[in-house]
Protein backbone atom coordinates (compact mmCIF):
# COMPACT_ATOMS: atom_id res chain seq x y z
CA UNK A 1 0.00 0.00 0.00
CA UNK A 2 -0.79 2.49 -1.71
CA UNK A 3 -2.29 0.62 -4.66
CA UNK A 4 -2.30 3.02 -7.73
CA UNK A 5 -4.62 0.99 -10.66
CA UNK A 6 -4.63 2.48 -13.53
CA UNK A 7 -7.79 1.59 -15.33
CA UNK A 8 -7.95 2.99 -19.05
CA UNK A 9 -9.61 2.07 -22.67
CA UNK A 10 -8.18 -0.24 -24.35
CA UNK A 11 -5.37 0.50 -26.79
CA UNK A 12 -4.88 3.68 -25.47
CA UNK A 13 -1.80 3.57 -23.29
CA UNK A 14 1.41 1.75 -24.99
CA UNK A 15 2.75 -1.04 -23.04
CA UNK A 16 6.05 0.61 -22.84
CA UNK A 17 4.92 3.85 -21.60
CA UNK A 18 3.38 1.56 -18.32
CA UNK A 19 6.79 1.32 -16.53
CA UNK A 20 7.32 4.87 -17.29
CA UNK A 21 3.70 5.94 -15.96
CA UNK A 22 4.37 3.78 -12.96
CA UNK A 23 7.57 5.17 -12.21
CA UNK A 24 5.94 8.81 -12.32
CA UNK A 25 3.29 7.68 -10.04
CA UNK A 26 6.23 5.87 -7.36
CA UNK A 27 8.09 9.20 -8.06
CA UNK A 28 5.30 11.71 -6.79
CA UNK A 29 3.98 9.29 -4.37
CA UNK A 30 7.06 9.27 -2.72
CA UNK A 31 8.28 13.06 -2.63
CA UNK A 32 4.89 14.24 -1.62
CA UNK A 33 3.71 11.90 1.31
CA UNK A 34 7.55 11.49 1.92
CA UNK A 35 6.85 7.52 1.86
CA UNK A 36 9.24 4.68 0.67
CA UNK A 37 9.15 3.48 -2.96
CA UNK A 38 8.82 -0.04 -1.33
CA UNK A 39 5.13 0.30 -0.74
CA UNK A 40 4.03 1.41 -4.12
CA UNK A 41 2.16 -0.61 -6.01
CA UNK A 42 0.73 0.13 -9.46
CA UNK A 43 -1.53 -2.11 -11.86
CA UNK A 44 -2.57 -1.34 -14.82
CA UNK A 45 -5.43 -2.62 -16.57
CA UNK A 46 -7.52 -2.18 -19.89
CA UNK A 47 -11.59 -1.85 -19.83
CA UNK A 48 -11.02 -3.16 -16.10
CA UNK A 49 -14.14 -2.73 -14.09
CA UNK A 50 -12.35 -0.55 -11.33
CA UNK A 51 -12.59 2.16 -11.43
CA UNK A 52 -15.42 2.10 -13.74
CA UNK A 53 -14.17 4.75 -16.93
CA UNK A 54 -17.98 6.13 -17.71
CA UNK A 55 -16.75 8.80 -20.41
CA UNK A 56 -12.75 9.25 -19.20
CA UNK A 57 -10.21 7.67 -21.31
CA UNK A 58 -8.23 6.54 -18.30
CA UNK A 59 -8.30 6.53 -14.88
CA UNK A 60 -5.72 6.43 -11.42
CA UNK A 61 -7.62 5.18 -8.25
CA UNK A 62 -4.92 5.46 -5.71
CA UNK A 63 -6.04 3.52 -2.24
CA UNK A 64 -3.38 5.16 0.37
CA UNK A 65 -3.05 5.17 4.10
CA UNK A 66 -5.22 7.38 6.01
CA UNK A 67 -3.64 10.22 7.49
CA UNK A 68 -2.42 12.61 4.26
CA UNK A 69 -3.44 16.24 4.22
CA UNK A 70 -6.26 17.48 2.02
CA UNK A 71 -3.30 19.53 0.09
CA UNK A 72 -1.22 16.21 -0.02
CA UNK A 73 -4.04 14.60 -2.01
CA UNK A 74 -4.85 17.80 -4.14
CA UNK A 75 -0.83 17.49 -5.09
CA UNK A 76 -1.21 13.45 -5.79
CA UNK A 77 -4.33 14.12 -8.06
CA UNK A 78 -3.04 17.02 -10.00
CA UNK A 79 0.75 15.68 -10.62
CA UNK A 80 -0.22 12.04 -11.35
CA UNK A 81 -2.76 12.90 -13.93
CA UNK A 82 -0.17 15.58 -15.37
CA UNK A 83 1.89 12.59 -15.91
CA UNK A 84 -0.61 10.39 -17.31
CA UNK A 85 -1.45 13.22 -19.63
CA UNK A 86 2.42 13.52 -20.63
CA UNK A 87 3.15 9.63 -21.11
CA UNK A 88 -0.08 8.69 -22.73
CA UNK A 89 -0.96 11.99 -24.96
CA UNK A 90 -5.07 11.78 -23.00
CA UNK A 91 -6.02 15.17 -22.62
CA UNK A 92 -6.34 16.42 -19.13
CA UNK A 93 -10.11 17.21 -19.55
CA UNK A 94 -10.59 12.60 -20.53
CA UNK A 95 -8.71 11.44 -17.55
CA UNK A 96 -9.28 11.37 -13.57
CA UNK A 97 -7.03 10.83 -10.60
CA UNK A 98 -8.75 9.73 -7.61
CA UNK A 99 -7.83 8.40 -4.18
CA UNK A 100 -9.29 6.75 -0.84
CA UNK A 101 -7.80 6.22 2.40
CA UNK A 102 -7.54 2.97 4.10
CA UNK A 103 -6.05 3.18 7.82
CA UNK A 104 -2.59 1.63 8.34
CA UNK A 105 -3.39 -0.35 10.42
CA UNK A 106 -6.04 -2.29 8.45
CA UNK A 107 -2.56 -3.63 5.83
CA UNK A 108 0.07 -5.97 6.54
CA UNK A 109 3.45 -5.83 4.22
CA UNK A 110 6.31 -8.04 4.54
CA UNK A 111 4.46 -9.73 7.76
CA UNK A 112 4.11 -6.64 9.71
CA UNK A 113 1.27 -3.91 9.74
CA UNK A 114 1.96 -0.79 7.94
CA UNK A 115 3.36 2.11 9.89
CA UNK A 116 1.54 5.31 10.23
CA UNK A 117 2.48 7.86 7.68
CA UNK A 118 5.35 9.49 9.20
CA UNK A 119 6.56 6.64 10.93
CA UNK A 120 8.19 4.67 7.83
CA UNK A 121 11.82 5.22 8.54
CA UNK A 122 11.80 3.45 11.81
CA UNK A 123 9.16 0.76 10.52
CA UNK A 124 11.62 0.18 7.60
CA UNK A 125 14.71 -0.02 10.08
CA UNK A 126 13.15 -2.96 11.77
CA UNK A 127 11.52 -4.65 9.31
CA UNK A 128 14.93 -4.96 7.25
CA UNK A 129 16.67 -6.28 10.61
CA UNK A 130 14.02 -8.44 11.73
CA UNK A 131 13.84 -10.14 7.65
CA UNK A 132 17.86 -10.14 7.97
CA UNK A 133 17.86 -11.88 11.60
CA UNK A 134 14.97 -14.45 9.53
CA UNK A 135 17.44 -14.79 6.76
CA UNK A 136 20.69 -15.66 8.83
CA UNK A 137 18.19 -18.13 10.74
CA UNK A 138 17.65 -20.05 7.83
CA UNK A 139 21.44 -20.26 7.02
CA UNK B 1 -21.16 -10.27 2.69
CA UNK B 2 -17.63 -11.40 2.85
CA UNK B 3 -16.25 -10.08 -0.28
CA UNK B 4 -12.41 -11.56 -0.91
CA UNK B 5 -10.48 -9.61 -3.50
CA UNK B 6 -7.26 -11.24 -4.95
CA UNK B 7 -4.95 -9.80 -7.05
CA UNK B 8 -2.33 -11.82 -8.44
CA UNK B 9 0.53 -11.43 -11.20
CA UNK B 10 -0.03 -13.53 -14.50
CA UNK B 11 2.18 -16.79 -14.05
CA UNK B 12 2.66 -16.38 -10.84
CA UNK B 13 0.16 -18.97 -9.42
CA UNK B 14 -0.53 -22.21 -10.88
CA UNK B 15 -4.15 -23.26 -11.02
CA UNK B 16 -3.43 -26.19 -8.21
CA UNK B 17 -2.35 -23.37 -5.69
CA UNK B 18 -5.47 -21.18 -6.67
CA UNK B 19 -7.33 -23.85 -5.66
CA UNK B 20 -5.54 -24.75 -2.63
CA UNK B 21 -5.35 -20.23 -1.72
CA UNK B 22 -9.08 -20.34 -2.36
CA UNK B 23 -9.65 -23.42 -0.13
CA UNK B 24 -7.66 -21.86 2.54
CA UNK B 25 -8.82 -18.26 2.16
CA UNK B 26 -12.52 -19.54 2.56
CA UNK B 27 -11.78 -21.54 5.50
CA UNK B 28 -9.99 -18.77 7.21
CA UNK B 29 -13.10 -16.88 6.64
CA UNK B 30 -15.32 -19.02 7.67
CA UNK B 31 -13.95 -19.46 10.76
CA UNK B 32 -13.23 -15.84 12.08
CA UNK B 33 -15.84 -14.14 10.04
CA UNK B 34 -18.69 -16.61 9.78
CA UNK B 35 -19.20 -17.26 6.02
CA UNK B 36 -17.88 -17.95 3.09
CA UNK B 37 -16.17 -15.43 0.81
CA UNK B 38 -17.03 -13.93 -2.70
CA UNK B 39 -13.74 -14.16 -4.56
CA UNK B 40 -13.01 -11.38 -7.27
CA UNK B 41 -10.20 -13.05 -8.47
CA UNK B 42 -7.51 -10.40 -10.40
CA UNK B 43 -5.16 -11.01 -12.76
CA UNK B 44 -2.89 -8.75 -13.06
CA UNK B 45 -1.37 -8.74 -16.81
CA UNK B 46 2.36 -9.73 -17.35
CA UNK B 47 3.96 -5.83 -18.10
CA UNK B 48 1.40 -4.93 -15.68
CA UNK B 49 1.98 -5.06 -12.59
CA UNK B 50 4.92 -2.77 -10.68
CA UNK B 51 5.98 -2.59 -7.38
CA UNK B 52 8.86 -0.03 -6.10
CA UNK B 53 8.43 1.08 -10.10
CA UNK B 54 9.93 -2.06 -11.11
CA UNK B 55 8.17 -5.61 -12.15
CA UNK B 56 5.83 -6.85 -9.29
CA UNK B 57 5.83 -10.17 -8.11
CA UNK B 58 3.30 -8.82 -4.99
CA UNK B 59 0.18 -9.93 -4.39
CA UNK B 60 -2.70 -8.14 -2.52
CA UNK B 61 -5.56 -9.97 -0.68
CA UNK B 62 -8.14 -7.71 0.62
CA UNK B 63 -11.01 -9.39 2.55
CA UNK B 64 -13.95 -6.97 4.32
CA UNK B 65 -14.52 -8.66 7.84
CA UNK B 66 -18.34 -9.36 9.28
CA UNK B 67 -17.47 -6.78 11.88
CA UNK B 68 -15.37 -3.23 13.02
CA UNK B 69 -11.97 -4.97 14.75
CA UNK B 70 -9.67 -3.61 17.40
CA UNK B 71 -6.27 -3.80 15.88
CA UNK B 72 -5.51 -5.88 18.58
CA UNK B 73 -7.17 -9.00 17.41
CA UNK B 74 -7.10 -7.93 13.65
CA UNK B 75 -3.17 -8.51 13.89
CA UNK B 76 -2.98 -12.25 14.30
CA UNK B 77 -5.58 -11.98 11.49
CA UNK B 78 -3.40 -10.45 9.05
CA UNK B 79 -0.62 -12.49 9.55
CA UNK B 80 -3.13 -16.14 9.54
CA UNK B 81 -3.95 -14.71 6.40
CA UNK B 82 -0.38 -13.58 5.02
CA UNK B 83 0.75 -17.33 6.11
CA UNK B 84 -1.95 -18.54 4.42
CA UNK B 85 -0.65 -16.88 0.90
CA UNK B 86 3.13 -17.22 1.70
CA UNK B 87 2.78 -20.98 1.77
CA UNK B 88 -0.16 -21.79 -0.35
CA UNK B 89 1.73 -19.73 -3.24
CA UNK B 90 5.31 -20.09 -1.91
CA UNK B 91 5.68 -16.47 -1.60
CA UNK B 92 8.04 -14.37 0.71
CA UNK B 93 6.75 -12.00 2.95
CA UNK B 94 7.71 -9.25 1.50
CA UNK B 95 5.62 -10.32 -1.79
CA UNK B 96 2.49 -10.53 -0.11
CA UNK B 97 -0.13 -7.58 1.11
CA UNK B 98 -3.24 -8.31 3.09
CA UNK B 99 -5.63 -5.89 4.08
CA UNK B 100 -8.64 -6.71 6.48
CA UNK B 101 -11.38 -4.04 6.09
CA UNK B 102 -14.30 -2.75 8.32
CA UNK B 103 -17.71 -3.21 7.24
CA UNK B 104 -19.18 0.08 5.71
Amino acid sequence: MPLYICNSKAGTIAEDAKARIADAVTRIHCEVTGAPATFVHVFFFEDGPQPPLGDKTAMIFGQIRAGRTEAQKAQIHEEMGAALSEHTGIGLDTLSVFTTDTPASWVMEGGDVLPEPGEEEAWLAAHEAKMAAQKEAVQ
Amino acid sequence: MISCVCMVQEGQITSDQQALLRRDTADFAQRHFGGEPQFNWVTVGKGNGFTEAKPSNSVIVSMNADRSLAPSSREPLLRELCEIWERGAQLSPNEVVTVIRDPK
